[in-house]
């Protein structure tokens, strides 16, 4: 949802410049863009199907709550799947310039689509628009639902994550290129457009972080205990860097802490109290040192990166960039997408037992289906395989744009 | 309110076959021999030139009547999911490899012999293959097999989950509707190349697959005399169904009449209708029925979610409508009103 817009900021280059290589660059990310969205268009079939194929238990109830900004996505998908038909097979067949607005169409209605699939599962955290009585949803509101209290700070964190990771991870794919010195223009053009996405959405993501951090201590103490290994509830809480939460005793060991900063964080104040894991019953802790550790890697990397647009916007105004920087940017390029799957291991594991938060446990949400465990391998060797072939296929994409690149050089220096 | 949701779930559906559909059928049609490597390529192209722009699009229907079945119909969901979980599985596979089969096939810049080779058999292999499977589920859908939810636990996990789908019947199902997707798209090819032997070779197709229809009806027919209930018996309930299947068959001659006339558009306009007949006796045999459970049928209206919910769900569909429709309108008129001379540039 994020490649369309680097996509579409090369193709206005190229409408502009008329630069043979902005061209090339946007007729590249296309491509790019049509396999990853022909797989998450499938994709997004077996998602769906799968609510229902691994939790019928929770879908019977939360179906008809949270099921509305699915039944929007599926507008914003429809959408999607017709702009990227336009802008695919459009060249030549309709005007540039509205030719290019099917393009930004694509990355708009992509989105939109995610802001809506994260909304519902912020209900999951944050459930709203219902009562629950005797084991059963009643007086539903599905606009409540949808606008549960965490899909705010949900939305805005997951979306910035996206245009980082994406980011980050093209320029890194074309800082490796342009270091192997093969069309140094053009990758460091696309460079710099991916990077700029990247690099304002990590500038903006500490505040995004302290925003949802704030949320979720207001209504998922479990959860920011468990990210954060705080066993007691404590005024000037700490914060805790690093270290190896032991359940058994509850304690941290080997961790650095700052006093009072998680205080901050949670209340913007250095003296409130932080709920730690002692205020939850021992039946509802989630597992502590997963989401712990996951939460450590998630800000960890989020640092890393802010610190890395830092000093891409010290470095855009000069001539020549240093050599460690671009290796960096390769070391970066997996780094975004890390942070991603480890932000939604401490919310989905950190949001255990409940698969809806206070009201309905995980356990009794699976399917009575048995041999689920071939259903996970089955699609783990499929997915494997995928991620191996769309590798292997743009990196066939590059060097078939290098040849052609090499082809048109000679002509132009001529 | 219910009723505008239930035309959505039946409008949804006809489209996913009529649009979905043929794009399964273009698969099957690759796995089929060709005279020449030169027309074999010539229709990969075709294929390629007539299904790329679209078939996303096509595709996002199935989505469509998931998202009202679990958000409008969620005890239908539920028990559909669970109980028919080994087939739908088989049909995601299905739905992944040939999506990104497809794509990959497409923009792979090295369009080496080889490899497009590998791409179209796992491409036609999986289209045939989900398009059984997607048979296997409609012809289970009506046998009265599918365990309610409670009754799952009680019973063993085979006769829960295996043996509702697993017989004779669903599987001519299978087969039925592989035909009738090899057909929609032999005809919906005909007018996709400018290429006068593929074209012969698509109209050659569309006459041996409407016969494959015909048979594979017949044959549904039979199997379904082994069922519980046999559809001769079912069909005598519903005249209406009976006479939809009638204009179906009728509706053969005037296929044949614009075949042989080259007429390419009322040949599609003659398929999409008779295959709209045989879903709408289909249709009527099933609805108002949700689900037909071991315990009896469930209809729409007893499972159907809380007023709240259906009114959000159809405001989202109206709205939807208004946004889906003309976009959908303005993509084929992009690419389908000049394809005729665009197709084989």
């Amino acid at each position: 949802m994020t490649m369309p817009f680097f996509m579409s900021a090369a193709h206005w280059r190229w409408l502009k410049t008329k630069d043979p290589a902005h061209l090339e660059l946007t007729k590249m990310w296309m491509r790019g863009v049509a396999i990853l969205f022909a797989v998450g268009a499938v994709s997004g079939t077996v998602v769906a199907f799968q609510l229902g194929l691994l939790w019928p238990g929770f879908m019977k109830h939360a179906g008809p709550i949270f099921g509305m900004p699915f039944s929007w996505e599926g507008s914003a998908f429809f959408v999607e799947a017709v702009a990227i038909g336009l802008f695919l097979y459009g060249w030549g067949r309709m005007k540039p310039w509205l030719h290019w607005a099917t393009g930004l169409v694509v990355g708009i209605a992509g989105f939109t689509s995610g802001i809506f699939v994260v909304a519902a599962n912020g209900w999951m955290n944050t459930p709203a628009g219902f009562d629950w009585v005797e084991g059963a949803a009643i007086n539903i509101d599905p606009v409540a639902a949808m606008f549960n209290k965490a899909w705010l700070h949900q939305t805005i964190h997951m979306q910035l994550a996206a245009l980082q990771a994406v980011g980050f991870g093209v320029a890194g794919i074309h800082a490796a290129f342009y270091l192997r010195g093969k069309a140094r223009e053009m990758h460091l053009g696309a460079l710099k457009i991916a990077l700029t996405f990247g690099a304002v959405a990590s500038l903006l993501m500490p505040f995004s972080g302290h925003f949802a951090g704030q949320r979720v201590a207001e209504y998922q103490p479990a959860k920011l205990a468990a990210a954060e290994g705080l066993f007691v509830t404590t005024t000037n809480a700490p914060l805790i860097i690093g270290g190896i939460p032991d359940v058994e005793t509850q304690t941290v060991r080997y961790a650095i802490e700052i006093p009072g900063a998680l205080s901050f964080l949670a209340h913007n104040d250095f003296n409130t109290a932080v709920t730690g894991l002692d205020q939850i019953p021992r039946e509802d802790w989630p597992p502590v040192v997963v989401t712990h550790f996951a939460f450590q890697i998630m800000v960890a990397i989020g640092g890393i990166l802010a610190l890395m647009a830092v000093l891409y916007l010290v470095f855009l105004k000069k001539k020549r960039w240093p050599g460690w920087f671009m290796k960096a940017l390769i070391i970066c390029a997996p780094l975004g997408f890390i942070a991603i799957e480890a932000g939604w291991v401490v919310t989905e594991v950190g949001r255990q037992p409940w698969i809806i938060q206070g009201v309905m446990r995980t356990k009794d949400a699976v399917t009575p289906v048995p041999g689920m465990q071939y259903h996970l391998y089955l699609l783990f060797v499929l997915y494997a395989i995928i991620t191996v072939a769309v590798v292997w296929l743009f990196k066939r994409q590059v060097r078939g744009m290098h040849k052609r690149l090499d082809d048109t050089e000679p002509s132009t220096k001529a | 309110m219910t009723h505008i949701l239930i035309f959505f779930i039946g409008a949804s559906l006809l489209l996913y076959v009529l649009l979905g559909g043929s794009d399964y059928g273009a698969g099957i049609l690759e796995l089929l021999s060709m005279r020449s490597k030169k027309l074999r390529r010539e229709q990969t192209r075709a294929i390629n030139h007539a299904m790329g722009p679209v078939w996303e699009a096509n595709h996002v229907w199935l989505i469509l009547i998931v998202v009202i079945l679990f958000m409008g119909f969620p005890l239908a969901f539920t028990t559909l999911m669970t109980a028919l979980h080994a087939p739908l599985l088989a049909l995601l596979v299905g739905i992944v490899v040939r999506g990104a089969t497809f794509s990959f096939r497409h923009y792979d810049p090295v369009q080496d012999e080889k490899t497009q080779r590998v791409y179209t058999i796992l491409f036609g292999g999986s289209s045939l293959w989900t398009a059984m499977w997607l048979g296997i589920i409609a012809g289970t859908l009506n046998r009265g097999t599918i365990p309610l939810a409670r009754a799952a636990g009680e019973v063993g996990a085979v006769d829960a989950y295996i043996l509702p789908w697993l017989d004779l019947y669903p599987f001519c199902v299978g087969l039925f509707v592989t035909c009738i997707f090899a057909f929609l798209a032999s005809v919906y090819m005909v007018g996709e190349t400018k290429e006068p032997e593929l074209r012969n070779v698509f109209t050659r197709r569309a006459a041996i697959s409407n016969v494959c229809v015909f048979v594979a009806g017949g044959v549904v027919f039979l199997a379904s005399l082994l069922e519980a209930k046999s559809l001769f018996a079912l069909f005598l309930e519903r005249p209406a169904a009976i006479s939809a299947i009638v204009i179906a068959v009728l509706l053969f001659v005037a296929l044949w009449k614009f075949i042989k006339l080259r007429n390419v558009v009322f040949a599609r306009v003659v398929a999409a209708g008779q295959v709209t007949m045989i879903l709408l006796g289909w249709w009527l045999l099933y609805a108002p029925n949700a689900i037909i459970t071991t315990e009896g049928p469930v209809s729409f209206y007893e499972v159907a979610a809380p007023r709240a919910t259906q009114l959000q769900l159809m405001l989202a569909l109206l709205v939807g409508s208004c946004i889906i429709f003309p976009s959908l309108f303005f993509l084929l008129r992009v690419f389908k009103t000049r394809s005729e001379t665009g197709a084989a540039n």
